[in-house]
């Protein structure tokens, strides 16, 4: 019997070939450049079309991890970046658990607040930025209007950098909960109720409903969200860009690829494109990225195999 | 079934060919090929400029009367943020995608005492090719030769023209709200000090600042390094080898003075106002005087204020003397993508944008000093610095480079930004240490 839906021979190759375009769609836009990304990091590329590009050993890596006081600049924007991952990730997951569980009730007009909540992430970084922008104003913006009924004010985005910092974690957790939401309702909807009303006969309520039955059966969507908002706030640098620009002390590592690579952290428009010495620091993001990804991926799929077998 | 397959397997082939064509190298032919006959070829100029708003609508009044002149021409401008421009030129000229670019004066060369620095971007452009050769067309000589050597050429041959220098180390001042208060224009640091006070406690504001974007907070205070320190090359060249420290005695009352600058001289809440924005709030009347580039002069006079105003240099020094110098650089400038397939028409677009009565209704506009010598400032902004362009000087952020290796406080001309509430620094002396040693850092990296 022939179990191959495509027949014998050389059509059996068929899917393969169905798989073809993907497949170059995906060497050409990801992994292609992935690969240059790291053979570049030993070169001194500027990214100039006919801009000689020459072969410089681990100099990027070295410049950037042991130079000068750079490498001090940068070990500062590693740690940020890890901070920032970390109260964003924990921030936005408990949150966004919070208004699924809120937003799977039955209650009236929750179709209207899952779209209010959602239309962040529907919403550009720049638009995204502007608005909070506009409601960070320090005169006469609504923040700092209500902030002065206590007699205090605030430069927001544009004064001290743990308070810039702050307020760039605060938006980006605004613009992405709505994501983590609507992964953890599709779960909470996955769970079906029988489930509930055996445990409330049986005695249970709140908290030990949410233990033994919510949080157990939302696994697949817990670990989902856990890797996407660890992957995604390692990477984030957009939200800097718009509402920080290049500020001492507020960088993270993407946004110095950025900026490393296209000639803007001296606020000169004449500044060299460094785009050898961004992609070596891209690769030092990389393995951040590679190593806490997996991390996470080994903890969580252990809890998922402990817990649905 | 088979056939089913053949024609599925025939598809995909298609497609993957498609696809690997599209993605394929080859530059934009925007204008059709020769028809035959006589007519012109119908051509799509594509210019890139950047965003200033009297320049850009100069320029879209500019590009009505070109094409009225060559009908067959269409031309596609893009507006990009200043911060983005060389982003955008660098990708668009890598994409085959462009044929006139706006280019910023050519600055921050690498000079003999430097060691281990990347070439600026336009002289990377200029080696790859990708800047077309501009030396001996006619309209180049309609510009002053300083502005061609020194703005726009390289090893010999012409690359850019550039058309105004600006200089960022003056201050608007409101000449009226000054004499309610009873204050004359300031001429030195300690006049200028009396000044805020007293318009303070008048129940003004002394100055304010686009301070949304950033560089306008440490550009305010250009002309306080500049009266410090009047040979800014100079300046450049002695952090380099030393023989000037960030934290020397002289120096340590230069970050004292951007402290004051930053924390008792400007208005609360600048860092929520756009640079843009900036000359409105200035026209309100309600603040005595505004540091900031002779380019929102134009800006300035659209927003109308009632009152009048003039530009001065900022008064950083107390000797009189020291504060006579404008600083600035070579602002906007014209050059052409080296593969453009309409050089001739762009060759036409900039020499009919260089003709003296064009060039004198951009200046008109924009409000740049003029590198054209038959052209005036015959404006307000004009008048006011007239009597100071005899002193004009290249300024020191088109010299300085920083040394690989260098922290993030090595470059001192920014400190007025470092400063609470804009930073976290709040000791003049501890900066001062600080941008020092980053600065040695790098410098010490590269022995």
């Amino acid at each position: 019997m022939n179990h191959n839906l495509f027949g014998r021979g050389f059509s059996k190759y068929t899917p393969l070939l169905l798989l073809l375009p993907g497949f170059l769609l995906y060497v050409i836009i990801a992994l292609g450049p992935s690969l240059a990304t790291g053979v570049y990091s030993f070169t001194n590329a500027t990214g100039i079309r006919g801009a000689p590009v020459e072969w410089v050993g681990f100099d990027n890596y070295r410049e950037f991890l042991f130079q000068g006081a750079v490498s001090r600049d940068n070990i500062a924007a590693t740690i940020r970046t890890l901070r920032f991952s970390f109260i964003v990730t924990t921030v936005q997951f408990v949150l966004g658990l919070f208004m699924a569980m809120l937003l799977n009730q039955k209650l009236r007009g929750k179709t209207l607040f899952r779209t209010l909540f959602f239309m962040p992430v529907i919403l550009g970084v720049a638009i995204q930025g502007l608005m909070w922008q506009l409601f960070l104003l320090p005169r006469g913006g609504p923040v700092a209007q209500t902030l002065s009924w206590f007699g205090m004010r605030s430069e927001f985005l544009g004064g001290q950098p743990n308070e810039a910092f702050a307020w760039v974690i605060v938006v980006q957790i605004w613009a992405n909960v709505g994501i983590t939401m609507v992964i953890f309702l599709a779960g909470l909807q996955t769970i079906p109720d029988e489930l509930y009303e055996a445990a409330r006969i049986d005695g249970a309520s709140g908290w030990g409903l949410f233990r033994n039955i919510t949080w157990p059966l939302l696994t697949p969507s817990v670990n989902t969200n856990f890797l996407l908002n660890i992957i995604g706030s390692l990477q984030a640098w957009q939200l800097f860009l718009v509402l920080t620009g290049y500020k001492n002390g507020t960088q993270v590592l993407g946004y110095l690829v950025f900026a490393q690579g296209f000639g803007q952290t001296s606020g000169s428009v004449s500044s060299a494109f460094r785009q050898g010495f961004a992609a070596a620091a891209s690769i030092v993001l990389f393995f951040l990225v590679l190593i806490i990804g997996m991390t996470a991926q080994y903890i969580v799929n252990r809890r998922e195999k402990r817990i649905m077998g | 079934m088979k056939k089913l397959n053949l024609i599925i397997l025939f598809s995909t082939l298609v497609i993957a060919s498609l696809l690997l064509a599209a993605c394929g190298g080859g530059g934009t032919q925007t204008s059709p090929s020769a028809t035959g006959t006589d007519a012109p070829r119908p051509v799509t100029l594509r210019v890139l400029v950047h965003q200033n708003p009297p320049m850009v609508e100069f320029m879209q009044a500019f590009n009505e009367r070109f094409r009225a002149k060559y009908p067959n021409v269409t031309i596609n401008m893009s507006v990009v943020n200043a911060n983005d421009l060389s982003t955008v030129t660098q990708t668009r000229l890598t994409a085959r995608d462009i044929d006139v670019i706006d280019i910023f004066g050519f600055s921050n060369a690498a000079q003999p005492y430097m060691r281990n620095v990347d070439p600026p971007n336009w002289q990377t452009l200029i080696e790859a090719g990708l800047l077309m050769d501009l030396t001996g067309q006619p309209f180049v000589s309609n510009y002053d030769e300083a502005t061609i050597n020194d703005a726009g050429s390289y090893n010999g041959k012409v690359y850019a023209i550039n058309l105004g220098r600006v200089t960022y180390s003056g201050m608007f001042v409101n000449l009226e709200l000054l004499e309610k208060v009873g204050v004359s224009v300031p001429t030195t640091w300690s006049e200028l000090v009396a000044a805020c006070e007293k318009i303070k406690a008048a129940g003004y504001s002394c100055m304010t600042a686009g301070g949304a974007d950033g560089w306008p907070i440490f550009v305010g205070t250009y002309g306080l390094l500049g009266a410090m320190y009047p040979d800014q090359e100079a300046l450049v060249e002695g952090l380099w080898t030393g023989t000037i420290k960030w934290n020397d005695a002289k120096t340590l009352e230069l970050w004292k003075r951007f402290q004051y600058f930053a924390t008792q001289m400007l208005e609360d809440g600048v860092t929520g106002l756009s640079h843009d924005a900036a000359p409105a709030r200035f026209a309100a009347g309600d603040v005595a005087m505004m540091p900031t580039g002779n380019w929102q002069g134009p800006a300035l006079e659209d927003a109308a204020p009632s009152f009048a105003w003039t530009y001065i240099p900022f008064p950083g020094s107390d000797n009189p003397a020291d504060n006579q110098y404008l600083f600035g650089k070579y602002d906007q400038g014209w050059a052409i993508a080296s593969d453009s397939p309409n050089q001739d028409v762009a060759l036409n677009y900039l020499a009919m944008f260089s003709e003296p009565d064009n060039y004198q209704a951009f200046i008109d506009a924009v409000g740049f000093i003029p590198t054209q010598p038959t052209a005036t400032l015959d404006s307000q902004l004009g008048r006011a610095v007239k009597p100071y362009l005899e002193n004009f000087r290249v300024g020191y952020e088109q010299y300085w480079v920083s040394p690989k290796g260098a922290g993030q406080w090595a470059n001192g001309s920014q400190g007025a930004a470092w400063f609470r509430p804009f930073n976290q620094w709040t000791d003049p002396v501890a900066l001062a240490n600080q941008a020092q040693a980053d600065l040695q850092a790098g410098l010490d990296a590269n022995r």
